[in-house]
């Protein structure tokens, strides 16, 4: 028989398992997680039943671009300056200096020990190291908000998990971007291709070109379905415009995004029609992600190993260092970096536009260390943020 | 005119960042798509304003900016969007199959299919007998002998009477009509969908029996081959709507990406087991809607009527994007009255099967809902195309002209019959904000997962 046909039966059979497992796990212990999706994508992928095969980035690659855009314009949807203006100017400040010891601490760490490992000098291990710096602030909000469940909006702990996970997507957002802008290919062009600084305005301008034109092409329109489609056309042709150029869709549509947010008097049909296939386009990625996932024998455990320990160790001793030079120690704790430890999707999905993007040495690292901080982190994240909500601490609207 | 000027803007952007850019990752196609959604997004408004129904638009739209027009859309991101064309298909055939209940099919089923079956012989037997004459008119029937030019007539016949499934959802989408002229010619459509096919393979078989074809003998199935493709369609989309049921009753979860998925793995089952797509996830969309819990089956529907406006503007736009105008004009002597013939048979026989099951007052308007042609005649079209490559070629541009012609005058003639009958409600707009009927949660930021509350910032 088709041995196809034995597989796909057998695939779906093992998702629906999988799913109905981590259904139960979710409900039992409180843990959160989509890495059924990451798993089914690792059954369909190579590694295990070859139903996608080959190349998966190249197969998909047009795919991957619109998911990676649609979740940039997801992101900067989300800041909308007239609420942003309300959060105290504290929890940016501890947000920032947090994920920056982050990114500065795990990117020495990496470029330090791939150079040893690859034996490759540290101007060409640069990139994956700064990438990984990056990809190790991004966290998981599903666990915290498992977490926080019940408590006010306004407790000083949920609102400052809540700003860090959000800044520390950004800072990776655009720490990738500014990557692909910088270590851009040349463009085979006369007199001469844009310089970085030049990519890096497209890339942005893209985004803002975008976002005013779409602004004025919806104009006062009020049916959602019609919103949709147009929204959908904006965001397809943002994304596959940075794609072409080879730039960070996720950055271009991000811009697009925030631009829409701010300036549109839809925002509330916007949000929902970004809503509308965020999940379906978010799991198809993970899903990807599984089966694009194909580490070359054995050289990525180490570094997979020690970016999890430098990770962890650096996310809650930059925390610590953070509130400490706020003065938020009595609000926060020293161990409020625990709750940061999450990693889910957004990172697989930063992980997928970088390897989609870049042609650098130890992709297969990269990808390998960011799929199973999230295999393992994501499962644990609720766990991680409970960890840190004293119970002795009274739960005030208060900071 | 504004959407009209911003669409020249995003054009000179296209082309001014056109020599930087990197081909063969696909990335330029998706490029092109965005555009396209964007064009015929705004052409559909231009139409609706004018009171024609919004796929014209899209069509409209394809034209212009494809191929047949000023190539925006060139030739190869037309080919490698047709992946797009056929997740659109499927999505409308497991809609078009979930529209239909078993109580409605069992107290109209007789008179849909008296209507089809004088509907579709007549303009069979009109449209056979105005190509006699007609084909020697085609440089490859010039020296034909009679024999040769009524197996060709028959076959061309077997595509011509075809109707779009498509189209009839599209314009039932678009205007939320639900009444008896709506559900009886959706009954028709489907059904003469699965009869047309069971014809062509027939009359294709006459074919190679009286012309022994010259080229791929792709249509060539044996009788137990049409048996399979269709028969097969029947049993494993009854099987695949079981599965679909269990999955409603047991997880009922992501029904978005779910009906997705559906469509994906049913048009890949469907070619791996070579059986009939569009049948096999009509069927698959009849029996999860009929067997599933009302709720259950009313969410899935609803979570794939919520997709079907974008896939209806992405699927017809590409359609237009096939027609060529220009490769027409010499055709015209042609297909006008291959069109007008098709027009009477169509409005005689519904007229005259109306009256047979006992409901003539439907005759005048259903008919108008069965002008329209699509997607499956062009496929049809080139199978007979790779059958017979020197005269398959002359009959397939035919059937493409006439498809083309009929794909836009059909929406036109179907909303006009269902604002006739009175079918169209007017009120709210369905898809509000924040209906969240799939189970969509609206999170702040990525990263966040299903099942939990939407977080409003401090």
């Amino acid at each position: 028989m088709n041995e196809t046909l034995i597989l796909i039966p057998l695939v779906a059979a093992s998702y629906l398992a999988a799913h109905v497992a981590f259904d139960w796990l979710a409900r039992r212990y409180r843990i959160v997680s989509g890495a059924e999706y990451l798993l089914l994508g690792i059954l369909l992928g190579p590694q295990v039943s070859g139903l996608l095969g080959g190349n998966v980035l190249e197969q998909f690659s047009p795919l991957i671009s619109l998911g990676v855009g649609w979740t940039g314009a997801l992101l900067g949807a989300q800041f909308v300056l007239p609420r942003l203006i309300r959060i105290p100017g504290e929890i940016y400040r501890i947000a920032l200096v947090e994920a920056m010891l982050t990114l500065v601490v795990v990117s020495g760490a990496m470029v330090a020990l791939l150079s040893w490992w690859l034996y490759l000098p540290v101007m060409d291990v640069l990139v994956p190291g700064f990438a990984l710096g990056a990809l190790a602030t991004v966290t998981s909000e599903a666990g915290i908000a498992v977490a926080s469940a019940g408590r006010p909006k306004a407790d000083p702990m949920v609102r400052q998990f809540r700003v860090s996970a959000g800044l520390s997507a950004v800072i990776a957002m655009v720490a990738l971007g500014l990557l692909s802008a910088i270590y851009h290919p040349d463009a085979n062009v006369v007199p001469r291709g844009p310089t970085a600084t030049e990519w890096v305005v497209i890339n942005i301008a893209i985004g803002v070109i975008g976002g005013i034109l779409f602004h004025l092409f919806v104009g006062e329109e009020r049916k959602p379905d019609r919103l949709f489609i147009a929204l959908v056309g904006g965001i397809v042709l943002v994304s596959g415009a940075a794609a072409y150029l080879r730039l960070s869709a996720m950055l271009s549509a991000a811009v697009f995004g925030a631009i829409l947010a701010n300036t549109s008097l839809r925002r509330g049909e916007i949000d929902a029609s970004l809503a509308r296939i965020e999940r379906p386009l978010y799991f198809t990625l993970l899903v990807l992600a599984g089966a694009a996932w194909s580490p070359s024998p054995a050289n990525w455990v180490l570094p997979t190993l020690i970016f999890l320990a430098v990770r962890g160790l650096s996310r809650v001793a930059s925390a610590r260092i953070a509130a400490r030079a706020n003065n938020a120690m009595g609000t926060l704790g020293p161990h409020w970096g625990r709750g940061l430890l999450g990693q889910g999707g957004f990172a697989l999905v930063l992980v997928l536009s970088y390897v989609q993007l870049t042609n650098f040495p130890a992709p297969g690292i990269v990808f390998s260390a960011v799929v199973f901080s999230v295999l393992l982190t994501d499962l644990l994240s609720a766990r991680f943020a409970e960890s840190v909500f004293d119970t002795d601490r009274p739960i005030t609207g208060k900071s | 005119m504004r959407r009209l000027i911003i669409l020249a803007f995003l054009l000179g952007g296209m082309e001014l960042i056109q020599p930087l850019g990197d081909t063969g990752r696909g990335a330029e196609w998706l490029l092109a798509l965005g555009f396209l959604i964007l064009a015929a997004y705004s052409v559909g408004e231009i139409a609706a304003g004018l009171g024609l129904p919004k796929i014209v638009g899209y069509l409209f739209a394809g034209v212009v900016f494809g191929p047949g027009g000023i190539t925006v859309i060139t030739p190869s991101a037309t080919a490698a969007l047709a992946p797009v064309s056929s997740l659109a298909i499927a999505l409308i055939a497991y809609l078009a199959g979930a529209e239909l209940r078993w109580g409605e099919v069992r107290e109209r089923g007789p008179a849909i299919l008296r209507i089809m079956s004088a509907e579709l012989g007549i303009t069979f037997v009109l449209i056979a007998a105005v190509m006699m004459p007609l084909l020697g008119r085609l440089n490859s029937f010039a020296q034909a002998g009679a024999v040769e030019l009524l197996a060709f007539s028959l076959l061309f016949a077997s595509v011509a009477i075809i109707h779009s499934p498509a189209v009839t959802m599209a314009v039932l989408s678009e205007t939320r009509a639900a009444g008896r002229v709506a559900r009886t010619t959706l009954g028709v459509v489907l059904l003469a969908d699965v009869v047309v096919v069971l014809a062509f393979s027939g009359f294709l078989a006459l074919a190679r029996a009286l012309v022994p074809p010259t080229g791929l003998d792709t249509g060539g199935v044996g009788l137990w081959g049409i048996i399979w493709e269709l028969g097969g369609a029947v049993i494993v989309g009854a099987a695949l709507g079981g599965l679909v049921a269990l999955y409603l009753r047991f997880v009922k979860q992501e029904l978005f990406f779910f009906a997705i998925m559906i469509a994906l793995v049913g048009a890949a089952l469907a070619n791996l087991l070579h059986v009939e797509t569009l049948l096999m996830l009509l069927v698959a969309g009849f029996v999860s809607e009929n067997v599933s819990v009302p709720e259950d089956g009313a969410a899935l529907r609803h979570a794939m009527e919520r997709s079907a406006d974008p896939v209806f503007v992405v699927f017809f736009a590409l359609a237009g994007t096939q027609i060529i105008p220009r490769e027409f004009g010499g055709m015209l002597v042609l297909i006008v009255p291959i069109v007008l013939v098709r027009m009477f048979g169509i409005w005689w026989g519904t007229r005259i099967g109306a009256r047979w099951a006992g409901v003539p007052d439907d005759g005048p308007l259903v008919w108008q809902g069965l002008v329209a042609q699509a997607g499956v005649g062009l496929g049809l079209a080139v199978l007979v195309a790779e059958a017979y490559p020197a005269r398959g070629g002359d009959l397939a541009a035919l059937f493409v002209a006439v498809i083309a012609v009929n794909q836009f005058m059909g929406p036109v003639f179907f909303r006009r019959a269902l604002e006739k009958s009175g079918e169209i409600p007017t009120g709210a707009e369905p898809g509000e904000p924040g209906d969240a009927a799939d189970g969509a949660t609206v999170p702040d930021l990525p990263g966040s997962y299903p099942d939990l509350p939407r977080h409003h910032s401090p």
